[in-house]
This record gives structure tokens, C-alpha cells and sequence, in this order.
């Protein structure tokens, strides 16, 4: 990168001086440690990553093809409402995906009452939804009762321990619209969104745990910038001395 | 010093009787304790500016040069501590997890960079700003023009994600709708930076610094307390939180631990919390390489960062100060996780609604049940943290407005007392673009920010990096390198505001993805340097007296 003949230049990688020299070999070790650091351990973590599912994925795998096909036992109606509890319970899901979960777990509440019963629970259901529709606050007491009996309602049939969490979720996400058959969207989407949120990249790296982190997590939130400053404090220090035994004055 | 700390007893004591009455509410109404910490703090910020107000040019531009390098490293770590640090990363990490680390990772390694690769540089070569450096650098008028109006652009960029953060503070202490607390916030903010200027802003920034920072740690140690993880140091102890996170935390039979709306301190498995680009998230390995690649290139290219090394005395300062900036700023960034996930959890019931992932920080503290005038210290904060950055931008583009292009391109006869009304007319001009952009609302405070960061790392920092280290980058490099930098920018930036109006342009899907808005740097900074390399070797070479002032005076 040196197109001049007379001395005056300035290249980086070309330099002329002593402390230009040492300057550039500081930098260079820097920036080697600097980027194995960050993208270094980024493609390890891609390269030996392999997709994970939850085990809650794999029971809903299990039992898919037979809710699928309407042809499902009460215990497979079971495991298929509670994994896709599993999945409402992420907040980060959207609207459209909310919808078709929705569907899912009605129709599974719904299978798994008795015939007699069922009309019973779709009314109950449509009068917590006008409730939830007209509450201005979640303390309201009508709200409240009505929650807590869907609740004690569900717990046996579901049959959720007692510090399932799932089971809280259960009467928000119970809908009316569409209870009495899977949707043709639940059916087309349903095993994609699953997959989405229920299979994970993992690897040794982010299931050993450091200081209570998953050990990936640690490195990239807290050792890296601990590293950053040492490497900033490094270079000072090292340029400082390499100024003070050139004699060299800021 | 004596005076300040007098003001800030004086000031807070009325707000500490009004907590009693003050009520926790996730949005609404007028909090009245939150509201008195708020106003009496931008109160102490104002007498800090009038304090130590700008008595001429050289202090507007450059606050004397008199600022130790402890000093300089808080101003550092309070410039940069924006509302993208305060609560951008929280509700980056809130809602996509792991990719959220991206932006950590690229707001604090891009430091290591700034100082190895320029800070002593910059100080050495002795200019006041980005423009003056590239103008005299490149021995180009025009250059200087291009330059100066880049660094407005990127103010402007930089500013709307702090006005959205103010606006979404104000409002929430406030009670009122979102517009009017824009209109309110960017008002007091206008008002503060053109009273004080930067030795004002300066000295704020310190102050600033140490409200930011308590007003952010101390939720998180009560939070980690009360919910029963390691509080004696938060930053390390919130593993477990994340731990539980993946694994799912049970219902507690005894329903000792609940938010402040009841629910249990429970939630499902969800490990896409944490892992690695996880599908649940919709981001990929690219995009997180990408956002971190070009955040931290960003980072040494933008001018209110490079400006802040003007206002230290010598550039061994300049280099410690680097180091002391980033540990102050190391502290936040290692917090603002915290948040995200013990907010993760406190919102994991569906009745908590959809919160808005910006404001996550504050609705953290509110759901974990703290006491209110906590929270409204927090809120305090946030607006400090936007007040702090949004100051240190209005003077960089102002100081680019009425420097860069009023004095040195339009009148260099100017007397100093006509820079410094330019200076305050470039001020008021920001201000009002900034609050009309922020008023669209075009995306998540953290996202709006790195807009600028790849503006600055396609633009700026190649200019800075070969004019530097480079001797044979000539005017002919330098215009070349910046039109390709800018056609990146302006390509990226089309389809962003496209999308945004709702057109759908060709190929929208493949540029969105590989040219996204928040990181076209990846691609448009080595366009930028290779251009201008291939360029300056074709072209007459750089004059002898430019190459003899980087030998003589910012290498000797």
C-alpha cells in the first residue's frame, strides 16, 4: 500500500519506526485474540450445535398422527393439550400462531369431556369470554371465579401435578370459535409451529453450566466484555512502556 | 461540586415524601412520586449546565480540553449510555433472546477497536470534529461538507431512538399519549443542551453517569434478593435465572413468590431464551455475526464517540479514558440482561398482556412489586440516559452544522459569537427533524440506533481508519470510497422506509434479510475500504504536506 518515494508514508502494515513496529504487532495480537473471541466461538457454537426438541415435542410427536386423523385415546387427547400448553406458555408467540394453539387445546378440552357435557363447557366457555371481554382489571371477582373453576375443572382431566404451571394458562387460552373440530389451518400449521418453538439448537457448550449459566450464555453476556476491557487496558499499559523506553512523549 | 450534591438533597427530599402515596401502575395514570424524581432531576441538570455553561467556542466544541481521564470515561460511558443501553438491550434480549446478546457484544467490542486502531490518533491529529478531520485529511471543502452533513444524519439516526425513549418514559410517568410526551421531553432536552453546551454537558455527563448507573442497580439487587437468587452481585447471579428459564420454574406450593399482579413466579420450559439463533426468535447465525460485526464498526465511526477524545488534555488520556469508558459502560451492559430475564419470567403469565418490549425495564421493576419511588428512580434514570446521549449528539451535529459547514465552508470570517448562534440554530433545527421522525414510531429504540452505527461504519469509520493508518488514501479514494459506502446505505435504508410504508419493492424479501437496516455495515464498510484503496493506488497520490503532518505530528 506504499505509493510514495520520499519517506513521508504512513502504512500500517509497512511501518518505518521502532515504535510504529511494535505498535503494529500489539495491534495485530489484539485483534487476532479480539476476533477468535467473538466469531470464533460463534461458529463453534454453529458448527457443533445440533437441533434439540424438548421433551414435550417429542410426546406431541407421539401422539400428532392420531389427533390428525380424530382417532386419538383420551391419554394421547391428554399429552396433546398439554404440549401445546407448553408452547402458549412462551409469550413470544404470535397472534396467528396463538390462534391455531388455541384451537388445539379447545378441541382437546373439549374430546375429553364426556358427550353430555360438552355443550355445558362450550356455553361455560363463551360466558368467560364475555366476562374477560367486559373486565376492566384481572381482580374483578366474576373473572376470578369463573377462572379458578376452569381451573379445578381441568386439573383431574388433564390430570396436572400440583406445580404444573401449565394449568393457569388453561382458561385463558380455552376459545369457543371452532372447539368442536380441529381447524384445517390447525391441521396444515400446527406441527410446523411445534417444531419452531419446541426444537433447539444445543450442544455441550449451552447445556454445561458455569456460575449457574449455560456456559455459551456466560461467555458471550459477561466474559466477553470482561475481556474487552482487558484487552483495552492491556494495549494501554503496553503502549505506555513502549513509549516510556522509546522516550516518546504524548 | 459541594453546590450540586446540596441541589440534589435539596431536590429529591420532596420527591421521597411523596412516595408513600405514589401507586405502582403497569401505564395509565400520573405517578406523582416517579414525576417529582424526574422533574427534580432535569432541574439538577440545568443548574449543572448553567453551572458550567460555555463561554466560548472552544468550550462548546471541546469543554477546554480539561477533563481528567476518570472524567472523560464517565462522560464517555454517559454519552453512550443511551436509551438503546437503558432499555433497548433489555427488550432486545426480552423478545429474541440470545440474539439480543449481539447488540452487547457489538456496542462493547467496537471499543476495543476505537482504541487500538484510533483514539490516540484522533487526539494527536488536534481537530474538533469528524468533518474538520476528513475535510483537512482529504484537503477537500467538499469532503468536509459530505462529512459534516453525514455526521448530522447520524445524529439525527442516533436521536430518534432516544426520543422515542424519552417519549415512552414521560409518558409513563406522565400519563399523557405518546406524542405530547415526545413533544414534552424533546422540549426539556433542547432547552438543557442550549443553555449548557458541551462543558456544561460534560460535566453532566458525570453526574449523569452516577444517577444511571445507581438508578439501574438497585432494582436488580432487591429483585434478586427477593425472588431468592445470589443479590450480592446480580450480574453473576441472574444465571440461575436464566437457568430456570430453559429448564422452567414449577409453581411454588406456597405461593411465597408472586409479581405484583398475583401471578406465581413460575413459567413452561423455554430454552429458546438462551440458546443460540433460535428458531422461536426468526433470527439467524448471519444476522447476529452481522448486527455485532457492524455495530462495532460503528462504533469507531461515530462522531459524538470520536468527538469525546477531543475534550481530554493529551492522547495517553485519550487511549485511558477509552479503558475507563468502557468499564463504566461494561456495568450497564452487564445489568441490562438482568432485566430481560427476570422480566421474562414475571411476564410469563398470558394475563400480563402483551407488554411493550421498550419499556420492559420499567415494567420489570413494577411486576417484581418494588416500591414505587424505586421504580420512578429507574424511570429517572432511563430519561437521564437518553437526556445524556441526545445532549452529547445535538452538540455533535450542531458542531457539524455551524463548524463543518457554516464557518468552514460558508463564512470563515464568521465572528465567534455568529458560530455559536449557528451552533444553537443547528441545535434547534435537530431537535425539531428528530422529534417529527420519532413521532412514526418505525421500530424498537435498540433497532433505530443501529441505523446509525451502520450509517457511521459504511461512511465514517473506513475515512477515519485509511486516513489514519494510510498515508496513500487520497481525496480520489475518499470520494470513491464514501459514494460506495452510501450507495449501500441509501439501498439499505430505501427498502427499510419502503417496508415501513408498506411497498413492496423487488427482491424486498433477500435485501431485508442481507441488507437489513440495522446491519448493512457488514458489507457496505469493507465495499467502502476496498474502493478506496483500489482508487488512491490508481489515482495522484496524497500531497507531501498531509503525509508529513501524519509522520510529524499524529505518529512521531
Amino acid at each position: 500500500m506504499d505509493n510514495s518515494s520520499n519517506g513521508y508514508h504512513i502504512s500500517f502494515f509497512r511501518p518505518t519506526t521502532a515504535h510504529a513496529k511494535a505498535n503494529r504487532n500489539i495491534v495485530i495480537w489484539l485483534i487476532l485474540i479480539w476476533v477468535i473471541a467473538i466469531f470464533g466461538f460463534q461458529i463453534l457454537l454453529r458448527v457443533i450445535e445440533k437441533p434439540t426438541p424438548e421433551p414435550v415435542f417429542v410426546e406431541f410427536q407421539s401422539v400428532w398422527s392420531n389427533i390428525a386423523q380424530s382417532n386419538a385415546s383420551a391419554e394421547e387427547l391428554r399429552t396433546f393439550g398439554k404440549s401445546t400448553l407448553s408452547v402458549l406458555g412462551k409469550i413470544a408467540i404470535s397472534d396467528k400462531e396463538k390462534a391455531v394453539l388455541d384451537n388445539a387445546l379447545s378441541n382437546s378440552a373439549y374430546q375429553l369431556k364426556p358427550d353430555s357435557l360438552r355443550s355445558d363447557l362450550v356455553f361455560r366457555i363463551k360466558n368467560f369470554e364475555s366476562i374477560k371481554s367486559e373486565i376492566n382489571n384481572i381482580n374483578d371477582p366474576a373473572y376470578i371465579i369463573a377462572k379458578r373453576a376452569f381451573e379445578a375443572e381441568f386439573m383431574p382431566i388433564m390430570m396436572f401435578s400440583n406445580t404444573d404451571v401449565r394449568v393457569k394458562f388453561l382458561p385463558l387460552e380455552l376459545k369457543s370459535e371452532g372447539i368442536e373440530s380441529l381447524q384445517a389451518e390447525t391441521i396444515k400449521s400446527l406441527p410446523g409451529i411445534m417444531q419452531k418453538y419446541l426444537v433447539h439448537n444445543q450442544s455441550f457448550l449451552t447445556d454445561f453450566k458455569f456460575l449457574g449459566f449455560p456456559f455459551h450464555y456466560f461467555y458471550t453476556a459477561v466474559f466477553l466484555l470482561i475481556l474487552f476491557i482487558g484487552l483495552c487496558w492491556l494495549y494501554c499499559v503496553k503502549i505506555d512502556r513502549l513509549n516510556t523506553k522509546l522516550n516518546l512523549n504524548d | 461540586m459541594k453546590k450540586i450534591y446540596l441541589s440534589l438533597l435539596v431536590l429529591i427530599l420532596p420527591a421521597l415524601a411523596q412516595a408513600a402515596t405514589a401507586a405502582t401502575q403497569l401505564e395509565g395514570s400520573f405517578k406523582a412520586g416517579p414525576a417529582i424524581i424526574l422533574i427534580s432531576i432535569l432541574i439538577l441538570f440545568v443548574m449543572v449546565g448553567i453551572l458550567f455553561r460555555a463561554k466560548d467556542t472552544n468550550d462548546f466544541y471541546a469543554a477546554g480540553r480539561g477533563i481528567s481521564r476518570v472524567g472523560s470515561g464517565m462522560a464517555i460511558a454517559s454519552n453512550w449510555m443511551s436509551a438503546a443501553s437503558f432499555l433497548g438491550m433489555a427488550a432486545l434480549m426480552y423478545g429474541s433472546g440470545y440474539h439480543g446478546l449481539a447488540y452487547v457484544v457489538g456496542w462493547t467490542g467496537g471499543y476495543v477497536l476505537l482504541l487500538i486502531l484510533m483514539a490516540g490518533q484522533i487526539r494527536k491529529y488536534g481537530k474538533y470534529t469528524a468533518a474538520d478531520f476528513i475535510g483537512d485529511r482529504y484537503y477537500s471543502q467538499t469532503l468536509r461538507a459530505v462529512g459534516a452533513i453525514i455526521a448530522i444524519l447520524i445524529s439525527i439516526s442516533y436521536c430518534v431512538g432516544q426520543f422515542g425513549g424519552i417519549g415512552l418514559l414521560f409518558k409513563w410517568v406522565l400519563g399523557v399519549d405518546y406524542n405530547w410526551a415526545v413533544l414534552i421531553g424533546g422540549t426539556v432536552v433542547l432547552a438543557y443542551t442550549l443553555i449548557s453546551g458541551m462543558l456544561g454537558v460534560t460535566k453532566n455527563m458525570q453526574i449523569q453517569y452516577i444517577i444511571i448507573i445507581i438508578s439501574f442497580l438497585i432494582p436488580l439487587f432487591i429483585l434478586s434478593y427477593k425472588f431468592d437468587y445470589f443479590w450480592l452481585l446480580p450480574q453473576i447471579g441472574y444465571g440461575s435465572v436464566v437457568s430456570d428459564i430453559v429448564a422452567g420454574i414449577p409453581l411454588n406450593e406456597t405461593n411465597q413468590l408472586i409479581n405484583s399482579l398475583g401471578h406465581e413466579f413460575a413459567m413452561v420450559p423455554s430454552p429458546e431464551y438462551a440458546m443460540p439463533w433460535d428458531h422461536a426468535a426468526g433470527k439467524t447465525f448471519f444476522q447476529w455475526i452481522a448486527i455485532a460485526f457492524s455495530l462495532m464498526i460503528g462504533t469507531a465511526g461515530l462522531p459524538h464517540v470520536i468527538q469525546r477524545f477531543y475534550v481530554v488534555p493529551k492522547a495517553r488520556d485519550a487511549r485511558w479514558s477509552v479503558v475507563w469508558g468502557l468499564f463504566f459502560i461494561c456495568i450497564l451492559y452487564w445489568s441490562a440482561p438482568v432485566y430481560a430475564a427476570f422480566g421474562k419470567i414475571l411476564a410469563a403469565n398470558p394475563e400480563v398482556g402483551n407488554l411493550a418490549p421498550d419499556a420492559i425495564v420499567v415494567y420489570t421493576a413494577q411486576l417484581g412489586n418494588l416500591h414505587p419511588l424505586i421504580v420512578g428512580f429507574l424511570a429517572a434514570g432511563g430519561v437521564s440516559a437518553a437526556f445524556s446521549t441526545v445532549s452529547g449528539l445535538l452538540v455533535a451535529g450542531a458542531s457539524a452544522f455551524s463548524h463543518d459547514l457554516y464557518v468552514k465552508v460558508i463564512n470563515p470570517q464568521a465572528s465567534p459569537k455568529r458560530q455559536l448562534l449557528f451552533a444553537r440554530l443547528g441545535t434547534v433545527l435537530m431537535a425539531i427533524i428528530v422529534g417529527v421522525i420519532a413521532l412514526a414510531k418505525l421500530a424498537l429504540i435498540g433497532q433505530l440506533v443501529a441505523v446509525a452505527f451502520s450509517l457511521a461504519g459504511c461512511t465514517i469509520f473506513p475515512l477515519f481508519l485509511l486516513g489514519i493508518w494510510w498515508s496513500g488514501s487520497n481525496r480520489s479514494g475518499a470520494y470513491a470510497g464514501l459514494i460506495a459506502g452510501a450507495l449501500v446505505s441509501i439501498i439499505a435504508l430505501s427498502y427499510f422506509i419502503a417496508g415501513k410504508l408498506g411497498l413492496t419493492w423487488p427482491a424486498h424479501e433477500f435485501m431485508d434479510y442481507w441488507l437489513g437496516a440495522w446491519y448493512f455495515a457488514w458489507i457496505g464498510a469493507p465495499l467502502s475500504i476496498i474502493v478506496n484503496i483500489i482508487v488512491s493506488l490508481m489515482t495522484k497520490e496524497t500531497p507531501i504536506e498531509i503525509r508529513k503532518f501524519l509522520v510529524e505530528k499524529v505518529h512521531s
